[in-house]
């Protein structure tokens, strides 16, 4: 178990030296009227706006899904995972056990009362930013089991759900299309896949 | 003696196939107690039944137990056929039997892909199985046109015959899933980590196992002979020559060796089925046709289901049903899962689980 060690420095302390900073940073800006550097800013800029798309071309090309299966969709989601579909071409690598690790909650089956609890917790556990796709008819809207007393009628009651994948169950290629869709929505050119 | 532990496994959990909660008490890396937690996926069809017309329920069957939906099907349509007092015509049997055969195919190659994902780093041949399994999908979509669910079960016939050239298709992807299923035996019996991870682990003796009330491959690996396709023979299933398969040693291998020899004698059913089938008419009644007032008071059906024998129960009430109560098999092979582990190691208790091969969606309905 790691402990955290106590910092040297009291929580008072921490807030004063922080006011005390803004106010050193204020006072140096104050006299200055054009920009030390203006290469140096531009530069800085750039890289910015280099760094930011770099990271959401990392983010966009690599989503982990949480293996996480709830009922007949969770058969397809094995086969989008498995040798026919082959998910790792799209950049939607393993599945992976834990939520920490993920990036892409896919909500596959019907969600019923005594499992949203978990659900949540699961979602709650995954870091940001982090994706919900819907997958299937029972986690859209209830699907057939909309009478039922044990049903949740679609999982965007609880959660923000981005992709919302029609079917019963629907095809692993819809996925695979639903996850493109994913893409696009996180952001940037998307070079076509060949499917 | 060490202390006892509780662990916590599931309900979402890599390993539960589905979810199931399962709180284990250990003694060390003993188990000395399982509880398992089921219900996370009920969603009362029973009772949901109860407001349908017979013939909108089939598609409800099918998700009882969706790695085997079209033998549900099949279960429940020949319960309101039972009720109804309709005979099923006879090319209809014997695309049925197809149908169910190749079903039982896929689900059997299923549970080969998820009890070697489950027992270690084998993911090659779940790979392998999957890319099999996908090859009898596309065998029954031809034939019914679903890829998962078919719904191609009517009132005293099926919705869709085999389509012309079906029989050559089959019998090729049959001679390669045969080829296959020889394969994966050969590589599977050179592993040394397989047969240590199966052999002797939870261990059910036949008199155990039939006072619990297991059946299918569980019965079956524990050296019962049982099985409700020769004990209670139905359609054509008489006039097919098969075996039952019966494995003495009731453990995890007994249970895989069960369903791997299945799968070859169901190849080999399916094959004999196609080639001496009747031709003639296999079309059942519309589904939109209000059917005939039912003739029994009440009716029980029992069919060998992939996973083990189900049974339905039936009482009508005019044009829709009084109650339906189902005997959902996984429901009581899932009881083994407080008995076998015990005494094993935490790991032991993986393999057992994947070896009882449980669909919690039939388990919780």
């Amino acid at each position: 178990m790691i402990l955290m060690e106590e910092p040297p420095y009291s929580e008072e302390q921490f807030l004063n030296s922080k006011e005390e900073m803004d106010k050193l940073v204020a006072d140096s800006l104050k006299g200055r009227k054009e920009p030390v550097n203006a290469m140096f800013g531009k530069l800085s800029e750039i890289a910015k706006a280099l760094a930011s798309g770099t990271v959401t071309w990392s983010r966009r090309n690599s989503m982990w899904p949480l293996q996480f299966g709830l009922a007949c969709c969770a058969i397809e989601l094995m086969d989008f995972g498995s040798a026919r579909i082959d998910a790792e071409r799209g950049g939607y690598l393993l599945f992976r056990g834990t939520p920490r690790q993920c990036d892409v909650m896919i909500v596959a089956g019907w969600v019923t009362k005594s499992m949203l609890p978990e659900i949540k917790r699961l979602y709650e556990q995954m870091a940001e930013p982090r994706y919900v796709i819907a997958y299937g008819e029972c986690a859209t809207c209830g699907g057939p089991w909309w009478e039922s007393y044990n049903i949740i009628k679609g999982i965007d009651q609880v959660l923000p759900v981005d992709v919302y994948v029609a079917g019963c169950p629907p095809r692993p290629e819809d996925l695979f299309g639903a996850m493109m869709k994913l893409q696009e929505k996180v952001g940037g050119k998307i070079v076509e896949n060949k499917v | 003696m060490m202390a006892e532990t509780k662990i916590n496994i599931g309900p979402v959990h890599p390993s539960t196939h589905g979810v199931l909660r399962l709180v284990v008490t250990l003694d060390g890396d003993t188990v000395t107690h399982v509880e398992p937690h089921i219900g996370f996926l009920h969603r009362g069809v029973e009772k949901l039944v109860e407001t349908r017309m017979y013939m909108q329920s089939p598609s409800y069957m099918e998700k009882l137990d969706y790695v085997a939906p079209l033998c549900h099907d099949e279960l429940y349509v020949s319960t309101v056929e039972a009720l109804l007092g309709v005979t099923v015509k006879e090319r209809a049997q014997w695309v049925r039997v197809v149908q169910m055969e190749l079903q039982r195919i896929a689900s059997h190659l299923f549970f080969l892909g998820t009890v070697l994902n489950d027992i270690g780093q084998l993911f090659t041949v779940f790979m392998w199985v999957f890319k099999d399994r996908d090859l009898v999908l596309r065998l029954l979509e031809e034939g019914t046109g679903g890829r998962m669910f078919y719904v191609n079960m009517r009132v005293g016939g099926v919705n869709r015959d085999l389509p012309p050239g079906f029989a050559e298709h089959a019998c090729k992807v049959l001679d390669y899933l045969e080829h296959r299923v020889k394969e994966y035996e050969d590589y599977l019996n050179s592993s040394s980590i397989f047969m240590e991870r199966m052999k002797g682990i939870g261990v059910l003796d036949s008199r155990k196992a039939i006072n619990m009330g297991v059946t299918g491959h569980m019965l079956r690996a524990s050296g019962v002979e049982y099985d409700a396709r020769k004990a209670h023979p139905y359609y054509i299933y008489e006039k097919l020559r098969f075996r039952q398969m019966v494995e003495n040693g009731g453990d995890c291998y007994a249970r895989y060796k069960v369903r791997m020899r299945e799968i070859v004698e169901s190849i080999r059913l399916v094959r004999e089925a196609l080639h001496s089938m009747p031709d003639g008419d296999a079309l059942g009644m519309p589904i939109r046709l209000i059917g005939p007032l039912p003739k029994e008071k009440e009716v029980v059906v029992r069919r060998e289901l992939p996973r083990g024998e189900g049974m339905m129960y039936l009482i009508p009430d005019g044009q829709r049903p009084y109650r339906l109560a189902i005997r959902a098999p996984c429901f009581i092979n899932a009881y083994t899962l407080e008995h076998l582990p015990v005494g094993h190691r935490l790991q032991d208790l993986f393999a057992i689980m994947a070896s009882i091969d449980l669909v919690l969606a039939d388990v919780d309905r």
